[in-house]
C-alpha cells in the first residue's frame, strides 16, 4: 500500500514539477520520465539555440526517441561542431540506472548555465562539441515509472524466448497488486532453498554440508501464462541493449541478442559513433565503474602474448610449428622474409593472419592515462566525502557499450555507476591488525615477523581467493619472489572482491540499509498468496531497481561530483599545435623543413588501442608546394600514428627544392583533433 | 600427379564441349548459353524471361537496391500445387558476393534453368520442384559485377566508398588503365639492383634471384599511379571490404578480421540477405559460390567457437564427400583448418545461427593452380626451399604454355614500354582480368552443371519425411491410442543437431486437429517391440518433437487421445517438412 502511496506522489509531484519547470531550473531530487527528459531537451534547444541541437539517431523497438542532446559553442576560427573533437556521454543504456539520465541532465544543465560564466566551460563549448544521449535503452527505462514496477534491461523487441511461437507470452505478473514486481516462494519437494537462519527474509541455497535440507523455490511474481509448466519463460521484451556491442559478444545467450548489433538501439548509436568520427572520448554512465574496477570480462588472450604458429603456415614460412614465437621475434623474422616484399609487418598483421582473435586486455600503453584518471577519481571520492563501496564495483560487461567503446571505436572510454548500496561501517580493527597503508612501508622481515594468523586475517579481510592462503604467501616473501611493496602494487591491480563475514548472506548489508536508511521500503516481507496454479505461495523479496537506483535524497550529490569531474575530463583532451617550424637552408634553392607537432592536451593524440584496431586515424600532415617547388626527399602526404600527452612533439620533414623567398604551407588534419596550418618561407 | 590429372580433366572437357551446343528448347523454355557471362542487365533480362515462361513455379522478386542501386534479385522456385513453400524444406543458394568471383552467377542461373526445363521431363527435377522449395540470390555483388564484365575491372569488395589507407580520404588512389588497352596489368622496370630476373626459356616470366645473384627488374604494383602523394601506388582504390566477413556469426572487427565492416550486415547487400533468410525459416540447405581453387567447404571459419556437433560433421562429410565424386578434383575441405581463418563468414552465419547445413564451393582451379592443402601437410616432410622454387618455376612456365596454347594468347598482354611519371621507363603486362580465377568460357557450362549437380544431390538430401505407420487402437469410448511413426528417407535430419543443442528454432511437433479432439498424455516409444515409451510433456492438441526425425531413421510416438469421428494427425517440422492425414477413430 505504502508503495502505491509514494507512486502516486511522484507523480503527482512530476506532473506539478513539469507544469512549473522552466528549463534553467532543473533540480535533481526525483526522477523523471523518459517523456519529460525528451522534454526537457527540446526546451533547452529552444532556450539555446545558438548553443545547442537535438539529434534524433533513431527509435528504439518500441517506437521511443533516440535522442542526442549537441552542445557546443559558436566561436570564431572553430569549426562546425560535428568537426570538432568531441566527447559522447552516454547515459542508462542498461535501461535501469535512471540515476544516470539525471546526471546526464544535470551535465547538460550544468554546461548550458555556465557558459559565458564560467572560463572553463566556456573555452571547452567553443573549442570542443560535448553530444549526451541521456536515454540510450527508453522502453526499458520506461517500466521504472510504469503503473507496475518491475526491472528490466530489455528493450521491446518482440522475441519468442521459450520458441512456441508465440511472442511474450508469459511475463510477470503482479499477483498481490503492489506495482511491484517481486518474489515468490512456494515450499516444494525439490526445492533447494531456505531462509537465512540468521536474517528469514533473505533466502538462499541449502548447504548439505551443513545438513541443510532445502523447503522452497523461488519463483518471479507471475502466472503460467500460456499452460506450458513454466513461470514468467517468455517475458515482454527482446534484448539488453548493453549486451548486444560486439566486443567480447556473448552468442546463444538470449539476453545478449542473436547477434551482436542487432537491435535499432545499438545499430543507431553504432551508426552514429562511426558517422561522427570526430568523438574522441566516451563517458558513460552505467552500472560499471571503470575508474574502480577495470576487470574484463572475457578471457585474458593474445596481445603480446606468446604465439605458435599453425604447421601449414610454419613450413610455408620456415618456422617451428612446436616453438612459441614472441610477437616481436615474430614480426622480426617476418620482415625479412622475401615474400612480404618489405610490407609492414605489425601485431596485428600477424594476429589476422594467425587467426588469433580480438584484444582481450587494455593496451599496456593505454593503461598510465587510465591508472591516473582512476587516482584522481578516488581522491575526488574521498574529498567530496562519498561514501562509495568501492570493492563492489562492476567491471566492464560483455558484449557491453564501453567495451566496444575502447575495443573496437578505440577511444578513450570511462565509466561510473554513481552510486552503490553503502556497505555498513566496519567495526574499528584491532590496533595492531595489519593494513594496505602498513603493509606498504614494511619490509620483507617485518612481515614474516607478522606471523601466519595476522596474514590469514588479513587475506580474508582483503577478500583474497581461498587458494591464496598465507602460508604461501610467507614462503614468496621468504624466497624473495614477492615483496610487501610488490604486493600492494598487485593487490592494487587484482579485481576488488568484498569481503564477505562467515555464516552472513551477501545480501543483508542492502537489507539492514533499507530497515534503517528507507524504514524498510526496499524489501517487501512474505505475505502469503493462493496461487492459481502453484498453491500456497508468499510473495516478497527486495522491490525492483533497489540496488542501483539511490533514493531521490541521494541523488543530488552523487551527480555535482560526477559531473564535475567529467567535465575536467572533457578538458584533458589532445590539443594539436604546431609549436615550431624550422627552415635550414642547405646550399641556394635547397631547404630542409621541420614541422614540429606538439600535443599540449592532456591525453594522448589516440589511444594505442586505436591504433591498433585501426579506428584512431593517424596525423595526416600535408605540405603543399607551390610552382616552382620540389620535394626532394619526403612525401607530400606524411602520417604520424600518435602523440602522447603533455607536450609531446613529433616532427615531420621534408627537403625542399625552390625559390629563396617563396612559401609552404603545412597543414595537418585527422577527425579527433583540431586542424592545424601554418606557412614557411624558403629561406 | 595432381597436376597431370587436372590437365587430363581439363583436355577432356574441352573434347566435350566442342561438341556440346544448348539443345533448342521448346516455346515454353527459355534459350539460355552457358558460354557467356551476364552482366546485370542481362541477367535480369534472363530471369525475366523464364519467370514468364515458368510462372506457376517461378517467381523473381527484388531484395532491395546495392549500393549503386541495382536490384538484387532472388529467384523463388516452388510448385504451389503441391503445397505452400513454407512447408517444404528449402535450399539456399548464393553467388558472387564477391564481385570479381562472377561465375558462381552463372552456376546458379544453370540450377534455375536445369529445374524448370527438365520439370515434368526428368524424375529428379519434378521430385525436387514438387517437394522442395529452391531460393536463389545470383548475384549477391551486382555492382562490382557489372564493373568486372563491363569496365574489365576486379573488385573483390562492393563499391561504397572506405577509406583503406586510413588517410580521411575514401577511395583515392585505386589503380589506373595507364597504356590505355582496357585492361590492368602489371608494371615493371629494368633494374640491376632488382631482385628478380627474366626467366633463360620464357622472358615473359619472372623469377626471384637467389642471394648474391645479379637482378634485372623490380616488379612494382598493379598498373598504377600514385594520386594522393603518400609514396604509396594503389593502396586505396574503390571500395575496401568483404561482405563475406559481415555475416554476425563469430563477427570480428577490421583488426582481427580485414573488411569486416563497422558491424554486421553493415551492407544493403548483406542486409538483404539476411532478411531473405529470416523471412524463410524453411531453408535448411545452403550453398554459397566463389572462386578459386577447386575446393567444397565447410565451416567452422575460425576455431575459436568450436567444432561442430559430431552428428552434423556425418552430414556433411556424406554430402561434401560425394561432392568430390560430382565435381572431380574438387576437395571437401574444413575452413579454419585446411584453408585459414575466417571470422563473419556466411557459411557460419547460415549454420551457426539458422540452422542450415552450407556448404561454400571455391569454383575451378586455373590448371597450373597450387594450394597446400590440408592433409598434406602432416606427416610431409618439410619440403626444401629449393625445390619449392623450382616446383614454382615449372608451374609458372606452364601457366605460359597454358596462355599460348589453349587460351590463344588472349588473356595475356605482352610486356610493353611505358613512361610512368613517379618510375620512368617502365614495362606493363602480364595476365588479363579473364586469365585467372574464372574459368575460360568454353569450360563453364561444365562448371556450371556439375556445381549445380552438386546443390541438386544436396537438396535431394534435405529430409524426406512420411508416414510409416498411423496406427489407431480404440481403448474405451471416445478414447483411442494412436501409434504414429515418421521416417526420414534421407541423410539430413529435420533438426540439425547445431539447433537442437543451442536452441536455434522451434521443434517439430506432433498435432491433432478436430473437433472437440483432445491429447491426454503422450509417450514416445523408446523400444518399440516392447512398448516402452519416454514421457512427453503434453499440451492441448500437440506434442514438441525437441530432436526431430534423424536422417536414415525414425521416431514413434504414442499418444492418447480423447475424441471421436474424424481428425487430423500433422507433423509439423519448421525445415523438414510438413505432413498431414486424416484418420477416423472408431
Amino acid at each position: 500500500m505504502s508503495h502505491r502511496l509514494i507512486c502516486s506522489l511522484f507523480l503527482f509531484l512530476s506532473m506539478a514539477f513539469v507544469l512549473a519547470a522552466q528549463p534553467g531550473e532543473l533540480s535533481f531530487d526525483i526522477y523523471h520520465t523518459p517523456k519529460e527528459v525528451n522534454s526537457f531537451l527540446k526546451s533547452w534547444s529552444s532556450k539555446y539555440p545558438q548553443l545547442t541541437k537535438v539529434i534524433s539517431i533513431g527509435k528504439s523497438s518500441g517506437k521511443n526517441d533516440l535522442f542526442v542532446f549537441r552542445i557546443a559553442a559558436p566561436a570564431k576560427g572553430s569549426p562546425d561542431p560535428d568537426s570538432r573533437p568531441a566527447v559522447f556521454v552516454s547515459a542508462n543504456i542498461e535501461g535501469v540506472h535512471p540515476v544516470g539520465t539525471e546526471a546526464a541532465l544535470s551535465l547538460i544543465q550544468k554546461l548550458l548555465t555556465k557558459y559565458g560564466s564560467d572560463s572553463k566551460i566556456t573555452s571547452l563549448l567553443e573549442r570542443r562539441t560535448v553530444y549526451v544521449a541521456p536515454l540510450l535503452n527508453p522502453d526499458a527505462a520506461y517500466s521504472f515509472f510504469a503503473r507496475i514496477r518491475i526491472e528490466r534491461r530489455r528493450n521491446n523487441n518482440p522475441v519468442d524466448d521459450d520458441l512456441d511461437e508465440l511472442i511474450d507470452e508469459d511475463g510477470p505478473d503482479d499477483l498481490n497488486k503492489d506495482g511491484l514486481i517481486t518474489q515468490m516462494r512456494v515450499k516444494d519437494p525439490e526445492g533447494q532453498m531456505i531462509p537465512d537462519p540468521k536474517e528469514p527474509r533473505l533466502m538462499r541455497k541449502a548447504d548439505p554440508k551443513k545438513g541443510e535440507k532445502g523447503i522452497y523455490k523461488i519463483y518471479t511474481e507471475g502466472l503460467d501464462n500460456d499452460m506450458d509448466g513454466n513461470y514468467n519463460e517468455d517475458p515482454p521484451g527482446g534484448a539488453e541493449i548493453n549486451r548486444n556491442f560486439p566486443h567480447d559478444f556473448e552468442y546463444y545467450v538470449k539476453a545478449a541478442g542473436l547477434w551482436p548489433v542487432s537491435q535499432k538501439e545499438t545499430i543507431a548509436l553504432v551508426k552514429f559513433l562511426v558517422s561522427h568520427p570526430n568523438i574522441a572520448m566516451v563517458l558513460n554512465f552505467s552500472t560499471e565503474n571503470t575508474f574502480l574496477n577495470l576487470q574484463q570480462t572475457g578471457r585474458a588472450k593474445v596481445a603480446g602474448a606468446k604465439v605458435k604458429v599453425p604447421q601449414r603456415f610454419a613450413s610455408f614460412l620456415g618456422l617451428e610449428a612446436d616453438k612459441e614465437y614472441d610477437m616481436k621475434e615474430l614480426i622480426n623474422i617476418l620482415k625479412e622474409m622475401p615474400i612480404f616484399g618489405g610490407m609492414e609487418i605489425n601485431e596485428s598483421m600477424i594476429a589476422m593472419f594467425l587467426g588469433l582473435g580480438p584484444a582481450m586486455s587494455i593496451d599496456k600503453k593505454d593503461s598510465p592515462y587510465i591508472e591516473a584518471v582512476q587516482k584522481d577519481y578516488k581522491d575526488g571520492l574521498k574529498k567530496a566525502k562519498l561514501a562509495y563501496p568501492e570493492k563492489k564495483a562492476k567491471g566492464v560487461g560483455k558484449g557491453s557499450f564501453i567495451a566496444y567503446c575502447y575495443y573496437q571505436y578505440g577511444v578513450q572510454v570511462f565509466s561510473s555507476d554513481l552510486w552503490g548500496i553503502p556497505e555498513p561501517e566496519k567495526e574499528p580493527e584491532a590496533k595492531d591488525a595489519l593494513t594496505v597503508e602498513k603493509l606498504k612501508s614494511m619490509s620483507s622481515e617485518e612481515f614474516l615477523a607478522l606471523g601466519e594468523e595476522k596474514i590469514a586475517a588479513f587475506l580474508k579481510e582483503q577478500g583474497a581467493p581461498p587458494n591464496f592462503n598465507a602460508s604461501m604467501l610467507m614462503n614468496m616473501v621468504k624466497s624473495g619472489r614477492v615483496t610487501p611493496e610488490r604486493m600492494v602494487q598487485m593487490m592494487e591491480k587484482m579485481p576488488q572482491r568484498p569481503a564477505v563475514k562467515e555464516g552472513e548472506h551477501p545480501d543483508s548489508y542492502i537489507l539492514k540499509w533499507s530497515d534503517s536508511v528507507l524504514k524498510g521500503k526496499g524489501f517487501v516481507d512474505w505475505k502469503p498468496y493462493k496461487h492459481p496454479t502453484l498453491g500456497n505461495v508468499e510473495i516478497g523479496g527486495f522491490i525492483p531497481f533497489l540496488k542501483t537506483t539511490p533514493p531521490p535524497f541521494e541523488i543530488e550529490k552523487t551527480i555535482a561530483f560526477h559531473t564535475d569531474f567529467y567535465i575536467d575530463l572533457m578538458g584533458r583532451l589532445p590539443r594539436l599545435e604546431i609549436k615550431e617550424t624550422k627552415v635550414e637552408a642547405l646550399e641556394d634553392g635547397l631547404y630542409q623543413v621541420t614541422a614540429y607537432f606538439t600535443n599540449t592536451g592532456w591525453f594522448p593524440t589516440s589511444t594505442a588501442q586505436g591504433v591498433r584496431a585501426r579506428t584512431s586515424w593517424p596525423i595526416r600532415v600535408q605540405l603543399k608546394t607551390s610552382k616552382g617547388q620540389y620535394i626532394f626527399s619526403g612525401h607530400s602526404l606524411v602520417s604520424i600514428p600518435s602523440i602522447g600527452g603533455s607536450g609531446d612533439t613529433k616532427k615531420a620533414e621534408w627537403t625542399i627544392r625552390g625559390r629563396k623567398g617563396s612559401k609552404i604551407t603545412i597543414s595537418a588534419k585527422t577527425p579527433k583533433l583540431d586542424t592545424v596550418t601554418t606557412t614557411v618561407v624558403l629561406q | 600427379m595432381r597436376k597431370n590429372k587436372i590437365f587430363l580433366v581439363f583436355i577432356g572437357t574441352v573434347l566435350c564441349l566442342t561438341f556440346f551446343t544448348p539443345k533448342t528448347i521448346s516455346a515454353a523454355e527459355v534459350k539460355l548459353s552457358f558460354d557467356h557471362f551476364y552482366d546485370h542487365a542481362e541477367l535480369t533480362k534472363a530471369l525475366k524471361a523464364l519467370e514468364k515462361a515458368n510462372p506457376q513455379l517461378m517467381k523473381v522478386i527484388s531484395l532491395g537496391k546495392s549500393h549503386q542501386g541495382r536490384d538484387i534479385w532472388a529467384v523463388i522456385l516452388n510448385n504451389p500445387k503441391t503445397g505452400p513453400a513454407v512447408h517444404k524444406p528449402g535450399f539456399y543458394i548464393d553467388g558472387n558476393i564477391h564481385g570479381n568471383e562472377i561465375q558462381g552467377t552463372e552456376v546458379a542461373l544453370y540450377a534455375v534453368w536445369y529445374l524448370l526445363k527438365n520439370y515434368g521431363k526428368t524424375e529428379l527435377a519434378t521430385r525436387l520442384l514438387d517437394e522442395k522449395a529452391f531460393y536463389l540470390i545470383l548475384t549477391m555483388n551486382p555492382d562490382s559485377r557489372d564493373y568486372f564484365i563491363n569496365k574489365a575491372e576486379a573488385y573483390r569488395t562492393g563499391l561504397i566508398p572506405y577509406d583503406s589507407d586510413r588517410d580521411g580520404v575514401a577511395d583515392e588512389d585505386g589503380p589506373e588503365d595507364l597504356d590505355g588497352d582496357g585492361f590492368i596489368t602489371q608494371m615493371r622496370k629494368k633494374d640491376p639492383n632488382g631482385r628478380y630476373k627474366a626467366h633463360p626459356d620464357d622472358p615473359r616470366v619472372m623469377i626471384p634471384v637467389r642471394p648474391g645473384e645479379k637482378g634485372e627488374y623490380t616488379l612494382l604494383d598493379d598498373e598504377g599511379i600514385d594520386n594522393d602523394g603518400d609514396g604509396r601506388i594503389n593502396e586505396d582504390g574503390l571500395g575496401g571490404y568483404d561482405m563475406n566477413r559481415n555475416y554476425a556469426f563469430n563477427w570480428q572487427p577490421n583488426y582481427v578480421q580485414r573488411g569486416a565492416g563497422d558491424y554486421p550486415f553493415c551492407f544493403p547487400e548483406t542486409k538483404a540477405t539476411r532478411d531473405f533468410l529470416l523471412a524463410h525459416p524453411n531453408i535448411m540447405g545452403g550453398q554459397n559460390f566463389h572462386n578459386t581453387g577447386g575446393m567444397i567447404l565447410r565451416g567452422p571459419g575460425a576455431k575459436n567457437m568450436g567444432e561442430y556437433p559430431i552428428a552434423d560433421k556425418k552430414i556433411y562429410d556424406y554430402i561434401g564427400k560425394k561432392g568430390e565424386k560430382i565435381i572431380p578434383g574438387y576437395n571437401y575441405l574444413i575452413v579454419y583448418k585446411d584453408l585459414y581463418t575466417v571470422y563473419g563468414g556466411s557459411i557460419d552465419f547460415l549454420y551457426s545461427v539458422l540452422g542450415i547445413y552450407t556448404f561454400s564451393n571455391e569454383l575451378d582451379m586455373d590448371p597450373y593452380f597450387f594450394f597446400p592443402v590440408g592433409g598434406q601437410e602432416t606427416g610431409e616432410q618439410e619440403e626444401d626451399e629449393e625445390l619449392r622454387r623450382m616446383r614454382s618455376l615449372a608451374e609458372r612456365l606452364e601457366e605460359m604454355t597454358y596462355h599460348d596454347l589453349v587460351l590463344l594468347g588472349e588473356q595475356f598482354s605482352d610486356w610493353t614500354p611505358y613512361k610512368h611519371p613517379l618510375y620512368g621507363d617502365i614495362e606493363i603486362g602480364g595476365v588479363k582480368i579473364y586469365g585467372t580465377r574464372v574459368p575460360p568460357l568454353f569450360q563453364l557450362a561444365d562448371t556450371c552443371h556439375r556445381n549445380a549437380a552438386f546443390c541438386l544431390f544436396h537438396a535431394d538430401q534435405l529430409p524426406r519425411l512420411a508416414f510409416d505407420k498411423l496406427a489407431v487402437k480404440k481403448l474405451e469410448r471416445n478414447l483411442y491410442q494412436i501409434d504414429i511413426s515418421v521416417k526420414n528417407t534421407r541423410v539430413t535430419p529435420s533438426i540439425s543437431a547445431m539447433a537442437h543443442e543451442k536452441k536455434l528454432h522451434r521443434a517439430d511437433r506432433i498435432k491433432v486437429e478436430g473437433k472437440d479432439v483432445k491429447l491426454l498424455a503422450s509417450g514416445q516409444l523408446t523400444d518399440r517391440f516392447r512398448g516402452i515409451t519416454r514421457k512427453v510433456k503434453t499440451r492441448e492438441d500437440f506434442i514438441w518433437i525437441e530432436s526431430g526425425v534423424p536422417g536414415f531413421g525414425k521416431v514413434d510416438y504414442r499418444l492418447l487421445v480423447k475424441g471421436k469421428g474424424s481428425i487430423k494427425i500433422i507433423y509439423d517440422s519448421l525445415k523438414g517438412g510438413y505432413l498431414s492425414k486424416t484418420v477416423t477413430l472408431k
